[in-house]
């Protein structure tokens, strides 16, 4: 009896056969002549073996899909920080710290008027009172970075004219603080800015169009236009909610100098097929139509487009004109 | 892409690389589902553990020293979960309701053995679940994931001969179980006798 106990103690062991040879024949030995542990032994073995012929199941892709979100979820963020100033700017900015400080130091002395003397003290001022004044800064367009990361909160946009530099621009807003960047109207930050302002929905319509507009302005003798400029244009114009911004964006558009580049030309066609206002499709058409005239060559979507618009029944009938001239102006 | 050994991957994982967690997903996701569907028999529950396991896995990484195997510090959280659950859950009444609709049918058996495969797993399932949790757990990771006593043990947090007992009374049960002929319409197992 001491036998089968021992014996039964080592199945768990049989089953995984993990017992050393030597105890594997003993117990082997013993479950073939006693018949209660061959019993045992044989209903283990044979429940051992039927739990095995299941199949796996597949993990939901759900699962997975979860699980990947988690991982982006737990992984640290860096840390967005807009117009990442390049190295040697820091002491410039410390110098002009410091030269604020001096100013207001002078302005803030200027505005306090000296005590009544007391009789018999001289008047003498212990110390000035510094009035806060709020920061304001200059920053040359080459020391800012060109990518704009994340969406910063610009308000407040103005756009001013350099004095003394007639190739210069000026794009004052506010941010944590008040900041003017200023340099050439072609350099990359300048035109990203730029880009940034015209299409940020978080801006009024006003301040849109107003970019808009001064690119209008600025933007139309300088060569050909800025692709990033044409790019941002195309972009309103696709997709920003306000009919006026549009429209002043195929304006921009249509002023640019230069071929119109493929980007500007989809933006137009897609306008004129799909804006849902017949006033920017007017625009649009108009501006195909332009090009058309000045002979720049029609590519087949445009063609198309122009053709479909000149034979729509529900169309503005304005747009069906001008779709017609354009055509006969390419002489189909 | 050069392999990594489950102890390359994971030391990436503790240095912040949590894109490397996707790749130790993959390699035992399958086996701690399936663990996990088979301990609690429920399948919602069996996803949210498996997932758990591996956010855990990220968020203690650096608890992982190296000295057990990768999938024995995974099986062992997920049989911690599994527990929790079991202690909260109050469905056990739901027990055993989705085995037949969930069991996977194999192209290569005609419907009929597809059918008696599904009944036969069902029986085995039941039976699995009228274990203690701790013999279960035993009984799945020596069973089905071929883990040795030894590794139960440091996962049940027991000792080695304690897995054994467990192991022992979980297979009289199941024996007793699987091969009454009252349960089925048939003798399921042909045990000799």
């Amino acid at each position: 009896m001491a036998e089968c106990s021992a014996v039964r103690e080592r199945m768990p062991e049989l089953l995984v056969e993990s017992l050393t040879p030597g105890l594997r024949e003993e117990a082997h030995q013993h479950i073939e002549d006693c018949a209660e542990c061959g019993s045992e032994w044989s209903g283990f073995r044979a429940t051992w073996i039927a739990m095995e012929d299941f199949p796996e199941r597949t993990v939901p892709p759900r699962v997975r899909a979860a699980f990947l979100q988690q991982i982006d979820a737990l992984t640290p963020k860096p840390v967005v920080v807009p117009f990442r100033q390049r190295g040697f700017f820091r002491p410039l900015a410390q110098a002009a710290a410091v030269v604020i400080l001096v100013g207001g130091s002078f302005v803030a002395g200027q505005r306090i008027s000296a005590p009544d003397p007391l009789p018999g003290n001289p008047a003498v001022v212990d110390s000035v009172q510094l009035i806060p004044i709020a920061e304001n800064r200059i920053i040359r367009a080459s020391q800012v970075n060109p990518d704009i990361q994340g969406s910063p909160d610009i308000q407040n946009v103005r756009f001013l004219e350099v004095p003394d530099k007639n190739n210069e621009v000026g794009i004052a807003f506010d941010l944590k603080s008040h900041v003017t960047v200023t340099g050439r109207r072609d350099d990359p930050s300048v035109i990203n800015l730029l880009s940034y302002v015209m299409q940020n929905r978080e801006h009024t319509t006003q301040a849109r169009s107003s970019a808009i507009q001064w690119v209008q302005d600025n933007y139309t003798s300088t060569g050909d236009a800025d692709p990033e400029i044409v790019k941002a244009l195309a972009n309103v114009l696709k997709n920003d909610t306000h009919e006026g911004v549009r429209i002043k964006a195929v304006e921009t558009l249509k002023s640019l100098p230069g071929t119109l580049a493929p980007e500007a030309r989809a933006a137009l066609i897609d306008a004129l097929k799909n804006d849902p206002n017949p006033a920017v499709r007017i625009k649009a058409v108009d501006a195909l139509a332009n090009l058309a005239q000045a002979g720049a060559p029609m590519d087949a979507a445009t063609v198309d487009t122009l053709r479909a618009k000149a034979s729509q029944d529900d169309e503005n009938l304005y747009v069906r004109v001008k779709a017609a001239e354009a055509l006969n102006q390419i002489n189909l | 892409m050069k392999h990594l050994s489950d102890q390359e991957l994971m030391k990436l994982v503790q240095d912040g690389d949590f894109s490397r967690a996707a790749e130790i997903f993959d390699r035992y996701s399958g086996r701690i589902y399936n663990f996990a569907y088979r301990f609690l028999k429920n399948s919602e529950a069996a996803e949210d553990a498996t997932q758990e396991v591996f956010v855990k896995m990220m968020k203690y990484a650096k608890q992982f020293h190296g000295d057990a195997k990768l999938s024995t510090w995974l099986f062992s959280i997920t049989a911690n979960l599994c527990r929790d659950y079991l202690r909260k859950s109050e469905n056990k009444h739901k027990e055993g309701e989705e085995t037949l609709l969930t069991l996977p049918a194999n192209q290569s058996y005609s419907p009929e053995r597809n059918l008696e495969r599904r009944q036969d797993e069902e029986r085995v399932q039941k039976a699995l679940q009228s274990l203690t949790p701790e013999q279960r757990e035993a009984i799945l990771l020596s069973r089905y994931q071929g883990l040795s006593y030894a590794e139960i043990a440091q996962i049940a947090g027991c000792s080695e001969g304690a897995v054994k007992t467990r192991v022992f009374r979980a297979m009289e049960t199941l024996k007793k179980l699987l091969s009454d002929p009252l349960s089925g319409e048939k003798k399921w197992l042909n045990v000799a006798q």
